[in-house]
């Protein structure tokens, strides 16, 4: 059960960056080499993140036209940890755990993110850290090997050994025709094996330039002195090529598909229904944010109360808003308890998305979603390390780094005539995949 | 003059230096330590027992409550799951709020509510901070706990174990906290369909009788609240809680470790990694003088990053996704675990860097910097963790639940930085107790027994729930289209051909094998195609034991005592005594049983009867074991080594294993159709 709730608690995790709570103060500037600072102090306690966003993830494929490489952006994530010219290998995580900090780095499809926190007294050491790694990493042999071992034990963990850690997967290749969200975030473990060292220089050469990423500096952190010490360790690094890149536009889905997927790690088979949304930025994105806290958010929200609670024809039901930023996913989720069938618990899940369509939600749910979202909004943003990652995620990905303070005012703006609008235009079983996530007996 | 040169090229120097470039090669120095102050809880007790502590907090406008219950750990055997059933129904209404009314008041604050079964969480707006501090107060003290709540939580806790059957790690973590604790320690108990069917509504209201009291309770209160307030709030929702007769109980103890070295192997097939968790049993606790050092020692083997394990199993060697190891520190039992999840095919390998890391932290003194770096890294996590002000308030409240003294958060930093080279080596041994450790190994048994029997640790196998079983057989599917004289062909055609060994007349075979350091045992063995043979074993100028089939009669000597074959064992030993059974499938008598791996190879099982076995290798058809059922358990033989004598390959090695002794015999000499006289049978 733990292993499901993490499931989705990992998809509900995109629902939203929802931002922060009280007014958080920041200041900006650029480097000439385009590298874009974001700075917020707070000094209540002796903490400091140092953090940099790269504009690239999953979607942005290695290698060539003829021989496209998936999982190169999160293979760069470890590999980047693999030494500097002035930080030798291994040496990385000694360092910073020796100066009392914690690290680390997450990939998705749009984005790499890597960060250290440390005690303020070693900003400097931070910024040294990640000037070093955008301006010269050891991209070698030697390093590609080992990071391909770990990567491969990474996958099996998450995945391949992991019970329903294969969804996201059934879920993104049945979606997606052509656009690379179809790929594997952490990719196909060939690719990478059929990879050559230049491939992998020439990716670093293409997307990890300081033009094409932002840096973070945030908690117990002086302007001045902050500012003064980025240029000192980052002015110097070269500016590169703007990465271009056109992806193929999915033609909309009008008629339901239906696939199967087997899992060997499970013995209660899923029934997911996905459908595939706008990007985060729009409106719509937000509004279907709405749409899912009112589905399955709570004991008293109506999937949850229908069929886990009353019927008991489930043992967990879900709707996710899986953000992205060129399209969105969404998915209903449900798990069915004892002999239900997994097309009768679609259908009942259909039969609340059809009240939506239909009728508007009440004012007094209307209501609690704005509760919820402010709840969300206060906590979303409490400590500085989360800031951090916030200020540069709202900058790189959504173009408005201020949506850190003012994105509840876009759920404030919602209307429930909207809700229902959105739910009519997004939500019909003809735009949608319908997977069967069954167990797959075991072989041998 | 002079010298005023030489300042104008010191000054020039100076400012170019000024300007020159960053030289990047040199690591920035920390500035000053950061000053950190520890403030504590603002704290009182109301009179049924429940000690409150508060932090004010006003950087967000929010509020979290959470109520500890400090119970001794219990078991429930039959009806393991009992706690969790009762969690599982808690905060679904009051005696006065009905479930439906309960849940959309939770919902429509925007606030969280969660019960464990002897806790509760809330968290909301701190606006709407009363309301939800009674809502939990409530739903704590006067839980509304129904029959047909219980029902549903109890078939989605089956459900939920159904789904948990195929995880490997949950199995792992699930078998090996039973092996060590024992399985009706409550920290071994677990819960299966069987205990959770046991459990009635009745079980589920006592337990939460004996529960959930106010006298052993906590509730930690932080956010943006005013103390003065929320005392009041507090001495009004919970002062009402009243207290029920508690029983008093002692907590069993845990197993003791096992006396040797083990690997306790559980098969799952579905499994694509191992989880491997070595593993002994630790008396810990954290007011214990070697706390702080024991804590170091666990950082420097396997407690983060750059520790033995993980540098060794991820970073040398690519085995992992990531190695860790873990001291618990409980009054009432705890463990040592290192481990990681490593695929399959380097199962045995990690193990064996696991025990050599081991021995490494336990004989070799930790580096200088190694020790230094382990410290910082302690300083550090305590400096980040200040941010969150839970963090005071755990503090505190820790100090309470470990019966530590007031001081031991303010000389914390103090301790781990006393800690010496030499506590190192000294916790490594006395806390990793390598010789007594149970290596609980959770993976795919047909792709790494194998080779974890070559690490030569003893091995004991056992099923999903912790029971002695038995080691798992494997077996291959066979394709639909194969017999068993096909086989024979196969292994006819691939040691000469039909036709070459119908020309065999008579078979000479002369081997030897080292018994001890220079001693040998000699082996001759003749066969005819007149159903004849002999074989004679040697060693030492003296007959060990001989046996003679001859057509219809045939006899065994044994330490000098001779005995006449019985008719029964005449016709078991007169199928073999023939140059080449397989020609006319051991008179008939053998049968295809199944594919089986014989030292990575998948091989056919022919049984010729019911105490004898043959294997042929699937690809090169050879024959290359059989097994024989003797009163003195199973003799193995391996066939190995084949090489060509005439027309005809025959094996030239063969091993012979029976219980503990092994002997490898090596081939001297074959002689076909020569040396062979009707004489030799008599």
């Amino acid at each position: 059960m733990k292993k499901i709730k993490l499931v989705l608690s990992f998809l509900s995790l995109t629902i939203g960056f929802l931002s922060n709570a009280q007014k958080v103060d920041f200041k900006e500037f650029d480097l000439e080499n385009g590298l874009h600072v974001i700075m917020h102090q707070d000094n209540k306690a002796p903490v400091v993140t140092v953090g940099v966003m790269y504009d690239v993830g999953g979607k942005d494929l290695g290698g060539s036209t003829d021989a496209p490489r998936t999982g190169f952006a999160h293979f760069f994530e470890h590999l980047l940890f693999e030494g500097t010219k002035n930080i030798d290998r291994g040496e990385w995580f000694t360092i910073v755990s020796s100066n009392g900090g914690s690290n680390n780095a997450n990939t998705s499809q749009d984005r790499t993110y890597y960060y250290e926190v440390f005690p303020s007294n070693n900003l400097e050491l931070g910024l040294w850290m990640e000037s070093e790694r955008m301006l010269h990493p050891v991209i070698d042999t030697v390093g590609v090997n080992t990071q391909n071992e770990v990567v491969k034990e990474e996958k099996r963990l998450r995945y391949d050994n992991s019970p329903y850690g294969q969804l996201l997967f059934a879920i993104a290749e049945n979606l997606f025709d052509k656009h690379p969200y179809k790929h594997k975030n952490i990719g196909e473990m060939e690719d990478i094996d059929a990879s050559t060292l230049e491939e992998f220089q020439d990716y670093f050469k293409k997307f990890y330039a300081p033009n094409n990423a932002v840096l973070v500096v945030t908690g117990d952190i002086d302007y001045g002195k902050t500012e003064a010490l980025v240029k000192k360790y980052f002015k110097d690094i070269p500016k590169g090529n703007q990465p271009s890149r056109i992806f193929p536009e999915e033609k909309p889905i009008t008629e339901t598909k239906e696939a199967t997927f087997y899992d060997p790690n499970i013995q209660i088979p899923a029934i997911v229904a996905a459908y595939r949304t706008p990007g985060w930025k729009e409106r719509d994105a937000y509004i279907l944010n709405m749409v899912s806290a009112y589905l399955s958010d709570g004991k008293s929200s109506k999937l949850y109360k229908k069929i886990v609670d009353d019927k008991k024809m489930a043992l967990q039901v879900a709707a996710v808003n899986l953000g992205q930023r060129d399209y969105g996913i969404y998915a209903l989720f449900g798990l069915p308890l004892g002999d239900t069938n997994l097309d009768a618990l679609l259908a009942e899940m259909d039969e609340e998305i059809v009240k939506m369509q239909n009728e508007l939600i009440s004012e007094k749910d209307y209501q609690k979603l704005q509760n919820k979202f402010e709840n969300q909004f206060v906590n979303s943003n409490s400590g500085v390390e989360g800031i951090a990652s916030s200020l540069a995620t709202y900058y790189l990905l959504y173009d408005d780094v201020n949506l850190i303070n003012t994105e509840l005012d876009i759920y404030r703006s919602i209307t429930r005539q909207e809700i229902q609008d959105v739910v009519k235009k997004y939500l019909n079983p003809n735009q949608r995949v319908e997977i069967k996530y069954i167990p797959k007996e075991d072989a041998e | 003059m002079k010298s005023n040169i030489s300042i104008y090229i010191l000054a020039c120097l100076m400012s170019f230096g000024a300007f020159a470039q960053l030289d990047r090669s040199v690591m920035p120095k920390p500035g000053p330590a950061p000053k950190i102050s520890l403030d504590k809880p603002q704290e009182f007790k109301l009179t049924n027992g429940l000690t409150v502590m508060i932090v004010e907090d006003n950087k967000l406008p929010r509020v979290s409550y959470s109520l500890n219950i400090d119970n001794k750990p219990a078991s429930y055997g039959k009806k393991a799951g009992v706690e969790s059933i009762t969690a599982g129904m808690m905060g679904n209404g009051t005696s006065t709020i009905p479930k439906e009314e309960f849940n959309e008041r939770v919902d429509f604050l925007g606030a969280r509510l969660n019960f464990g079964s002897s806790s509760a969480f809330a968290s909301g707006l701190s606006k709407y901070s009363e309301e939800i501090l009674n809502l939990l107060a409530d739903a704590a003290i006067n839980p509304l706990l129904t029959e047909e709540e219980f029902e549903k939580v109890k078939a989605q806790s089956l459900d939920g174990l159904k789904g948990q059957a195929k995880d490997v790690s949950a199995v792992a973590s699930r078998v090996s906290a039973a092996l060590s604790y024992g399985k009706n320690h409550p920290y071994g108990e677990f819960a299966t369909e069987e205990t959770v069917n046991n459990i009635t509504f009745n079980d589920v209201i006592s337990y939460n009788e004996s529960a959930y009291n106010p006298d052993n309770a906590y509730l930690v209160v932080v956010g943006d609240i005013d103390y003065e307030t929320i005392k009041k709030q507090i001495e009004e929702s919970f002062g009402e809680w009243k207290k029920s007769i508690a029983v008093d109980y002692s907590v069993r103890k845990a197993k003791p470790n096992e006396r040797y070295q083990q690997i306790n192997f559980i098969d799952m097939p579905n499994a694509v990694q191992s989880e491997i968790t070595v593993t002994n049993n630790v008396d810990l606790e954290m007011k214990d003088p070697d706390y702080h050092a024991v804590l170091i020692t666990n950082k420097i083997f396997g407690g983060g990053f750059n520790s033995y394990l993980n540098m060794n199993l991820r970073e040398k060697h690519g085995y992992t996704y990531g190695a860790r190891s873990y001291v618990g520190s409980d009054e009432y039992a705890s463990r040592f675990t290192a481990g990681a999840a490593v695929r399959n095919e380097v199962t045995d390998s990690a193990v064996v860097q696991t025990l050599e890391e081991l021995k490494r932290i336990k004989t070799e003194p930790v580096e200088q910097d190694l020790l230094k770096n382990a410290k910082a890294k302690y300083v550090g996590d305590f400096v980040l963790a200040l941010e969150s002000p839970q963090t005071i308030a755990q503090y505190a409240l820790n100090i309470k639940l470990n019966d530590l003294p007031e001081d031991f958060y303010s000389t914390y930093l103090e301790k781990i930085n006393a800690v010496t080279t030499d506590d190192v080596q000294k916790m490594a041994n006395k806390y990793f107790k390598t010789d007594e450790a149970r290596i609980v190994v959770v993976g795919k048994g047909s792709e790494v027994i194998e080779n974890l029997e070559k690490t030569n640790i003893p091995i004991r196998y056992f099923d999903k729930y912790a029971n002695n079983t038995e080691k798992p057989k494997y077996e291959v599917e066979m394709p639909a289209d194969i017999n068993v004289e096909k086989v024979m062909q196969a292994y006819i055609s691939a040691i000469g051909g039909k036709e070459n060994l119908e020309k065999v007349n008579s078979v000479f075979i002369t081997a030897e094998a080292e018994f001890q350091p220079g001693m040998m045992l000699n082996l001759e063995m003749k066969t005819t195609d007149k159903i004849q043979s002999t074989t004679k074993l040697t060693g030492m100028g003296q007959t060990i034991m001989k046996s003679v089939v001859d057509g219809d009669s045939g006899y065994m000597v044994m330490q000098g005592q001779k005995k006449e074959l019985s008719a029964e064992e005449l016709d078991e030993t007169k199928i073999e005594a023939v140059p080449f059974p397989e020609l006319d499938n051991y008179g008939g008598t053998a049968s295809l049983e199944t594919i089986e791996k014989v030292d990575g190879k998948d091989a056919y099982k022919i049984n010729i009867n019911e105490k004898k076995t043959v294997y042929y290798d699937v690809e090169s058809g050879l024959k290359i074991k059989q097994v024989e059922k003797t009163p003195m358990g199973e003799s193995v033989l391996m066939y190995s080594d084949y090489q060509k004598v005439g027309n005809i390959m025959f094996p030239f090695g063969m091993s012979q294993a029976v219980g503990p002794q092994k002997f490898d015999f090596k081939v001297k000499e074959i002689k076909v159709n020569e040396g062979v006289s009707d004489a030799d049978f008599d």
